[in-house]
Order: structure tokens, then C-alpha cells, then sequence
């Protein structure tokens, strides 16, 4: 040690190679510990338990894996921004994404990561999760979330002529007498399957009977909830809906199971009492964590079943409480937040659960009722009525406002004070609350349109200003419509519509033999590359060897780093690189690549050497000589990988990142780390024995 | 140093060139490409069974019996001992759950243990909408675009000073005729294993072309090089000037090529069967890419020179 001490404190050329040498040592000591952080620290507690030196730990910094090696599905949306203004398109991308991540993470899908990512000038929103069976689960909630726009008369907008409005009353009377003789042919017995292909307006059906297979309330609700009221072979009355009428003629019935486990699905009935707590969004309830907690058990104490809907309207902090009693109906498995879910469904019938805590705050819940699901064998004949959306459109009638469906806060089943139809109240966020204002102040005496799914659910004329963030839709729904409805839109609501167009899913197995697979695959090439330059070079070859490995080891620690820290020597942990499958065979790949800058150097001291020259002379040519050709052939591979980073996204793009900082990193280590080592071996030991470097038969 | 006599023997190599490259492309023309769903848009499922695996044939009509509906140009092809591949045009979530289901059935129908009710395992699934598939195909063609760009523009810039006897756009010209001669020949042999063998072409095989491009270009650099380097203090010709200095670099050469064929030859055989395609294309590509920059590149230069004089 003290000789190397001396060797660099001493002027001179030499003194300075000791130097660099000894940096190289730091750095490359660096990022071995910042590569077996884990190790190190192991090693260090032994140290400690058996000298008791005490060595401080350091932190483990773990590898970014790609999906595709740690097993997991990533799902691509395409938003649809085409119909709202440039301006909010951004923004509305923004919305898809955090209504997607609410929905995704309320309900209890492992460390979803979810982003924007524009391609070719579309928006798209990738969903990336670790684990399978939550892909699925994820997909229908994803498919399940309601688009809900906003809109508003658009200036060149056309009303409906006389004749037009003629022409719809004549339909509708004509839909009436259908039905009329339709109810009479069954009422004598006929069956409705002979029925479908003359007077049936679903199109996709009537040639099949009406036949269309088995529907629930979750798929179906309007004609599962007919279907439900009746006895198996029965059909039931004409019903009218939004759209028109159903006659439902149920076939069988059966309890709806789990493709999985095949255990048969249930569905629950329940009320809830909520009482939120200070860091909770939107909560107005003034109390701590601690003092939310004790008074949802104090009402817990005097909580029975009868006195518990008192209770709810009484204390509950939900908003709508008042009206609702805290009832959500029936709901199924994957439709609340995890923790109380998991809760309901293990209570007992007729039970008071809880205190159960959740993102809301504190629920007292009381299970009321418990089902299994029922799936319905039904056919049906449909009657289309006509509104004014069937003849002007929807596209060219109304235009988006600036409020959208993320602006929405809650949603609640109310009744309408008039006549007493179920309807949903809307609460608007803070910012929904003022967008809401403009609109419906620039809109007096104008109609507003509500758009649920594309559809327009509800267009009331605007009386007044509306500055409380407040809104009903009352679109004529059943009950079980609008508790759906509403159940929906709680758990957010999209924007712009969105479109599944990719899905990738790699099994966990599948993911942890490829990570197998790849690093066998990376230390047999590694032994091969290092038993040829072993051979072909020797001593130098040795070097590059040790080079090589110094380039593992510090491309490594990039790898965990960052990209950024390529620039900054590994100061920042920034610019992070994720390693797929792709990137770490070009990982691989480029361990042979990183050799040949030795190669070429180590080929071109040899040719000097055999023209006479004197060691060092030789190996200074050998490097100035070879740099033309490893610059420009690097460029060339550094110019494909950025072409690729830009053009491309994914897989390729992780194979043309790690390729990149390969070869990057490589330069550096093939050049500047075998010169410095190179130049440590003192120049008589070379020339004694020549054979280490070359053969050369001069 | 033996100087082999390369450039001279040059119409053997150019001969044997053009007939690899004619074959190629007919092998292309005439079978064309199998494009992978991320180009057509579709699903590819994996299954592996815990149980006794149903045969092709049972799956077959497992789906043309049940009411799944058509799921569009479907391919049964069996992997390794437990495991099955689907492939079908259709790319939606509610078939690929309903395609599992079925496969569950199957499976439940030769299981003796009624217990288990789950006996299938699900190792990939990859569906592609049909815009993004059109959309990767447009992409992939402008990154190739660029990429030959670039590479002529930088050959051109790094070469300026060289401009006798033969232009320095033309040291340009030629590493870029080499380089397609060296894409056209590995996708010509993807054209015969597609309509041979299945394998298909994806996005990671574009990207495996392009490296190819890229990395093959360093080879012909190095011999240009060599060229621009011995063209000032040489005495012979042209023709023997880029002999010499192909010779010069030939051992270099061979030996680049050669550690990054150990590592893509570690991969092709022990890096697991998701990669092995793309391997296999960055290993023909390599090794094309060698053969070229020493018989192709070179003495297209010497010939280019040999009609400047005329």
C-alpha cells in the first residue's frame, strides 16, 4: 500500500497512471457495491457479529424490470379526443389517466403504474400491472367506468321540423299497436321465439329467436331485472324503457359461478355508515383519525338493526346519506373498495360489521341480505320507440363543454320530488363546480345535455345560474338503473372515451425463466468472449478481460441508477431504465461489442510492434491509430439506437436503451481503463517477455 | 503478413453475392413475409395445462362446436410438453376470456380429479388492436428510412477528405449497398422460414434489421478506414491499395464479428424461446453483415473505380 502511495504522489508520467488507476479502483468499488447492495450488507453484519467493527449498511437499490420479466399485463387505451377542443385535450387525457388510476386502485390491484404516452400525435393511456388474475379483474373495471359528458346546444344546431316531430309521434303509435298485437299473440299461447323475426327490432336476435344467451344484472340490468320477476318458461308483460319496450320470455335460470374456481358468485345487500376523518378528500366533517375512529364506535355501541338507517341519516358524512339511509343495494363482488368488500362478504346476514376503514374513512356496515348471483337464459323481442336523437343525431345537435366526468366528485340515488322517479344527483369537484357555473349561466333558458356512454340521458332547459356544483339527471331510469348508474360513476368517470387496442400479459413463471434463461445466456457469453481475447491476445487480452468486467459492473449500476447518472458519474438517480427482455439481450449483445474497440486497438499494437517499434511507442499508436475507427463505428450503433428510442416504444425501445448505454459505457472501459492498466505493467517486463502481447515472427 | 488476393478474385464474390440477393428476393416475393399480430392486429395466447394436455385436433373442435363465435383465422400449434398456442384475429377482451374457459373445460374433461377445478395456466397473452398494428408498420418504415439516411450522411461526412481517386460519397454508397445487400438477405431467409417454419416477423425484428445495419457497418468502416489511411503513402493502385488494406484489417474484422456472435449464439441457445427469433435475426444479419464488408463493400469500390476509368 505504501508503495502505491509513493507510486502516486511522485511526479511524473507514471505517478499520474498510478492516479487514474486508483479512481478507476473507487468508481469500479462503487458500482460493485451499488450492484450487490444486498451482499455487501450481508457481509458487513458478518464483519460486525464477528469483529464487532461496525460497518454501516448501504441502500439496496433494485433493478427496474419490464412486465414481461416480472410477469404482469400492460393494457393500452387509445382516449378518443376528436370531439372536444384542442386546448382541453391534454387535460382530458390527464382526466382518463387519474380516473383509470382511482379506479384501478380502489379496487385493490397490486402497484398499478399508469401513464400518458402520445404516439404518432394520438393519446394513449398504458395501465401496466404486476400479476395476471388482477389484469382481468382491472379490464372490467376499466370497461365498466362510465363516460359522462357534458354538453351544450352547439350554434348551428337545427330543431326539429313539424313533420319530423309528426313522423316520430306516428312511429311511436305504430310501436304501440305492435306491441298490442305482439301481448295478444302470447297472451293466446304463441311462443315468443316465433314472434322475434317479425316484430322484433333487435337486430342482432330477432333471427335467433330472440334468443340472447344468459345476461345478468351487471351486463343486462334492463332485461335481467324483468327476467328476475319471472317463473323459468314464463313471459312476461310488455315493459317500457328509455329505448322502447321489452317482453323478456325467460328459458332458464342458474346460479352464476366464478370461471376460476367455479364457487358460485353472490351478491349482497347492505347499508353503510360513513364517517370520514380530516385527510380524507372532500371531507367536511372537521374530526381527526383518532376522533372519527371513536365516534363511529360509539354509535357502533347503540347500532341495532332497526335504529340503524336513523343512525346513518343522522351522523353518516357520506353525502346523500339523508335521503338514501346509506343504502347501496345489491352489488356484487369487485364493485366497492377491497377492505370493504372483504368485509361485507365475510359478515353473517342480518350482522352489524365494522368498524371497517377505507380511502373514505370509517364504515359501520349492516349487511342486510345476502344472494347468490342469478344468470338469466332469456329471449326477447324489443320494440324501438323514436326521440329526437334518432333523427337530428348527436353529433352535430349538441357540443362538449369544458366540464367533463372528471369532475365529478359523487354520485347518489335520489327521488325526484315531482313524481317520484328514481334519479342521480351529481356533486361537482371545486373546479367542476365553477366550469358547471359558466355553463349553465351562458345556457339560460338553452338546454344543457347529460351524455352517459355516448348517449343523451338527460337535457333539461337551464332556468338559472347554478353555483352550488349540483346536478340531477333524471333520465326516466328504473331503480335498478339508477343504482347502477350510480355505483358506477362513484368510482369515476372518463372524460373522452377510451378504447382498448393492445394487451400484453406474460405469466409470472413465463417471466422468471426468461430472467433465468438471460442471465445463463449472459455468463456463457461472457466466458466465451473472455476465453477467446484470452487466447487471441494474452496479456492484453487479459486486460481486456478485467476491462470487461469493470464494464459489467458500471453498466450495471447504470442500469439501477438511471440513464442520467451516465452523464453525472452516479450522482443522481435519475432517467430510469427498465430492463425487458429485449434490453437484456441487448445487454448481452453488447459485451461482444464492448470488445472490440480492444480488439482493434490490441490488432493495430501488433502491426506496430512488427514494424519495429518499441513497446510503449507501440501501444500509443496502437490507441491514437484505432480511435477513427472506434468512433465512427460506435456512432454508427449509437445513431441506430437513438433512431429506434425515438421512433419506437416497449420492447424495442428497451433493447435500443440498454444497447445504448452499452456501447457508451464500453468506449470509456475498452479505451481509457485498458490504457490505464496497460501502461501500469512496467515497459522491461513487456519487452523480456513479448510473447505475453504478440507472436509476431519478426 | 500472407496477403490473400481478394478484390482480385472479386467476380466470385460478387457473383456468389448477387445470387445469394437474387434468391432472396424471389424467397420474398414468392412467400412473402408471416406478419406477427403486432403488425395484422389479433391475439396470441399461451397456455401450459397442470394436467394431461388435450391434442390439436380436440381443441379444434372443442372451438368450432362451442358457441364462442368465429374467432377468426384460428392456429393451434402445440409448445413444449404441457403447453398450447392460440392464435385468432380476434382481439377482445370478452373472446380471450371466453378462449380460456373453454381451454379450462377441455382440461376439466380429461382431469380424473374432480376437486381441481383450475388446470390451466396462463403464460402470455399479446392482443393488438388492427390502428396500432398499421400504425407500427408505418413506424417501423420510418425508423429503416432514417436509419439508411443517417448512415449515408455520416459515411459521406467521415469520408470527405478521400476524394481520389474514387469520391467519398461513393465509400458511402457502397457501405449502403452492402448494408441492404445484408438486409435483403436476412429478411430472404425469414421469408423462407415463415412460409417453412411459421416464424414470424414482429416489431423486434425490424429493430433486429436495424442493428444488424448499424453494427455492419462498422466492419466496412474499418476497412474504409484502412483505405483513407494507406491511400496517401501507397505505391500501387487503387486495386491493390484496398487489397492490402482488407488484408490488413481482416483479422480485426473477423475477430468483432466473431465475440458478438458468441454472444448472440449464448443467447439463440440458452436465452430462452421468447428471444430465440429475434437472436436468430441478429445472428444471420451479423454474419452476413461480416462476409460483405469484406467481399461486397470492397470490391464494389475497386469496380466503381475500374468504370470511372474507362
Amino acid at each position: 500500500m505504501k508503495n502505491v502511495a509513493q507510486k502516486m504522489f511522485t511526479s511524473g508520467g507514471r505517478a499520474k497512471v498510478w492516479r487514474t488507476f486508483v479512481v478507476l479502483l473507487v468508481i469500479t468499488l462503487a458500482a460493485t457495491v451499488i450492484n450487490l447492495g444486498a451482499e455487501f450488507n450481508k457481509g458487513a453484519d458478518w464483519v460486525k457479529t464477528r469483529t464487532g467493527i461496525p460497518v454501516p449498511h448501504v441502500i439496496v437499490i433494485p433493478f427496474h424490470l419490464g412486465l414481461d420479466l416480472l410477469g404482469g399485463t400492460q393494457l393500452t387505451y387509445q382516449a378518443d379526443v376528436s370531439a372536444i377542443p384542442v386546448a382541453d385535450r391534454t387535460s382530458a387525457v390527464e382526466g382518463v389517466r387519474d380516473v383509470i388510476e382511482r379506479r384501478v386502485n380502489a379496487f385493490g390491484v397490486a402497484e398499478p403504474n399508469i401513464q400518458t404516452n402520445y404516439s404518432g400525435g394520438k393519446p394513449f393511456v398504458l395501465v401496466e400491472l404486476a400479476g395476471v388474475k388482477d389484469a382481468e379483474k382491472a379490464i372490467k373495471m376499466i370497461g365498466e367506468t362510465p363516460l359522462l359528458e357534458f354538453k351544450e346546444k352547439s350554434p348551428d344546431a337545427r330543431k326539429l321540423t313539424k313533420e319530423e316531430e309528426a313522423q316520430i309521434k306516428k312511429y311511436n303509435t305504430e310501436a304501440e299497436k305492435k306491441v298490442k298485437v305482439v301481448m295478444e299473440k302470447i297472451k293466446k299461447g304463441e311462443n315468443i321465439a316465433n314472434l322475434t323475426a317479425t316484430y322484433s327490432d333487435d337486430a342482432d336476435s330477432k333471427a335467433k329467436g330472440g334468443d340472447i344467451g344468459w345476461v345478468t344484472s351487471d351486463n343486462n340490468p334492463t332485461v335481467a331485472g324483468i327476467a328476475a320477476k319471472l317463473a323459468v318458461g314464463k313471459t312476461s308483460d310488455a315493459v317500457k324503457f328509455t329505448k322502447g319496450y321489452e317482453i323478456v320470455k325467460l328459458d332458464e335460470k342458474k346460479a352464476k359461478t366464478d370461471p376460476f374456481n367455479n364457487q358460485p358468485e353472490r351478491e349482497v345487500k347492505a347499508s353503510h355508515l360513513l364517517i370520514c376523518f380530516k385527510d380524507v378528500e372532500g371531507c367536511d366533517s372537521g374530526l381527526t383519525k383518532d376522533e372519527a375512529r371513536s365516534k363511529i364506535e360509539k354509535i357502533k355501541k347503540e347500532a341495532t338493526i332497526k335504529n340503524f338507517s336513523e343512525l346513518v341519516k343522522k351522523n353518516s358524512t357520506e353525502p346523500g346519506a339523508r335521503n338514501s339511509g346509506g343504502s347501496l343495494g345489491w352489488f356484487s363482488a369487485g364493485k366497492m373498495v377491497a377492505e370493504f368488500e372483504k368485509a361485507v362478504f365475510a359478515g353473517k346476514k342480518g350482522e352489524i360489521i365494522g368498524p371497517i376503514e377505507t380511502q373514505f374513512g370509517y364504515h359501520l356496515i349492516y349487511k342486510e341480505d345476502e344472494r347468490q348471483i342469478s344468470e338469466f337464459k332469456v329471449r326477447h323481442l324489443f320494440i324501438k320507440t323514436m326521440s329526437a336523437t334518432d333523427i337530428v343525431g348527436e353529433q352535430t345537435d349538441w357540443k362538449n363543454t369544458e366540464l367533463t366526468g372528471k369532475n365529478l366528485k359523487s354520485a347518489v340515488v335520489t327521488t325526484n320530488q315531482v313524481d317520484m322517479t328514481p334519479q342521480v344527483s351529481l356533486e361537482f369537484d371545486e373546479q367542476g363546480a365553477k366550469l358547471f357555473a359558466d355553463v349553465t349561466g351562458r345556457n339560460i333558458n338553452k338546454q344543457v345535455a347529460i351524455f352517459l356512454d355516448g348517449y343523451s340521458i338527460s337535457s333539461p332547459t337551464v332556468n338559472e345560474k347554478i353555483p352550488n356544483g349540483k346536478a340531477v339527471i333524471n333520465g326516466r331510469f328504473s331503480a335498478q338503473e339508477a343504482k347502477v348508474l350510480a355505483q358506477r360513476l362513484n368510482a369515476g368517470a372518463l372524460p373522452v372515451p377510451i378504447n382498448l387496442v393492445n394487451q400484453q400479459l406474460v405469466g409470472a413463471t413465463l417471466g422468471a425463466k426468461s430472467v433465468q434463461d438471460s442471465v445463463k445466456a449472459g455468463l456463457i457469453g461472457f466466458v466465451l468472449v473472455a476465453v477467446f481475447m484470452l487466447l487471441f491476445y494474452r496479456l492484453p487480452g487479459l486486460l481486456a478481460v478485467i476491462a470487461l468486467m469493470i464494464y459489467v459492473s458500471f453498466s450495471l449500476a447504470i442500469f439501477k441508477l438511471g440513464w442520467i447518472s451516465l452523464i453525472t458519474l452516479f450522482m443522481i438517480n435519475a432517467g430510469q431504465v427498465t430492463i425487458t427482455l429485449a434490453g437484456m439481450a441487448g445487454f448481452i449483445m453488447s459485451i461482444g461489442v464492448a470488445v472490440d474497440a480492444n480488439i482493434l486497438i490490441f490488432a493495430r499494437m501488433r502491426e506496430e510492434m512488427a514494424n519495429g517499434r518499441p513497446f510503449s511507442l507501440a501501444i500509443e499508436e496502437g490507441f491514437r491509430r484505432a480511435w477513427p475507427s472506434i468512433r465512427d463505428s460506435n456512432s454508427m450503433t449509437l445513431l441506430t439506437c437513438i433512431i429506434l428510442m425515438m421512433t419506437t416504444a416497449g420492447v424495442v425501445k428497451g433493447f435500443a436503451v440498454t444497447l445504448f448505454i452499452g456501447v457508451v459505457v464500453s468506449m470509456f472501459t475498452a479505451i481509457f481503463v485498458t490504457r490505464t492498466l496497460l501502461k501500469l505493467i512496467p515497459e522491461n517486463i513487456l519487452s523480456k517477455w513479448s510473447f505475453l502481447i504478440s507472436s509476431s515472427k519478426k | 503478413m500472407t496477403n490473400y488476393s481478394i478484390i482480385q478474385k472479386r467476380s466470385i464474390w460478387l457473383g456468389a453475392s448477387l445470387a445469394l440477393f437474387v434468391m432472396a428476393v424471389a424467397a420474398i416475393i414468392l412467400w412473402q413475409f408471416k406478419l406477427g399480430i403486432d403488425f395484422t392486429g389479433g391475439s396470441l395466447l399461451e397456455v401450459n395445462f397442470k394436467g394431461p394436455r388435450p391434442t390439436v385436433t380436440e381443441v379444434q373442435a372443442k372451438f368450432t362446436a362451442n358457441n364462442i363465435g368465429d374467432l377468426g383465422s384460428l392456429v393451434i400449434q402445440p409448445i413444449g410438453e404441457q403447453g398450447i398456442a392460440l392464435r385468432f384475429q380476434d382481439s377482445t377482451e370478452l373472446k380471450h376470456r371466453a378462449v380460456l374457459k373453454a381451454l379450462n373445460d377441455l382440461a376439466l374433461a380429461k382431469s380424473t380429479d374432480k376437486k381441481v377445478t383450475d388446470l390451466i395456466e396462463e403464460v402470455r397473452f399479446d392482443s393488438v388492436g388492427p390502428s396500432i398494428g398499421q400504425e407500427l408498420k408505418s413506424k417501423a418504415m420510418s425508423a429503416v428510412f432514417w436509419v439508411f439516411i443517417g448512415i449515408l450522411f455520416y459515411i459521406t461526412y467521415s469520408f470527405r477528405k478521400v476524394s481520389k481517386p474514387v469520391a467519398s460519397w461513393k465509400y458511402g454508397l457502397a457501405a449502403l449497398v452492402a448494408l441492404g445487400h445484408d438486409a435483403i438477405i436476412t429478411l430472404g431467409v425469414f421469408a423462407y422460414l415463415g412460409h417453412f417454419k411459421g416464424m414470424e416477423i414482429n416489431t423486434p425484428f425490424v429493430a433486429a434489421i436495424l442493428t444488424v445495419i448499424g453494427y455492419s457497418v462498422h466492419d466496412t468502416i474499418v476497412v474504409f478506414d484502412r483505405v483513407r489511411e494507406n491511400l496517401p503513402k501507397s505505391h500501387d493502385d487503387f486495386e491493390g491499395t484496398v487489397n492490402l488494406s482488407l488484408n490488413q484489417t481482416l483479422g480485426r474484422s473477423l475477430s468483432t464479428s466473431f465475440t458478438v456472435l458468441l454472444t448472440l449464439l449464448a443467447i439463440l441457445f440458452w436465452g430462452g424461446d421468447s428471444i430465440k427469433p429475434f437472436a436468430l435475426a441478429l445472428t444471420i444479419g451479423i454474419a452476413i453483415g461480416t462476409y460483405s464488408s469484406i467481399f461486397v463493400a470492397s470490391p464494389l469500390l475497386v469496380v466503381w473505380e475500374k468504370w470511372g476509368k474507362k
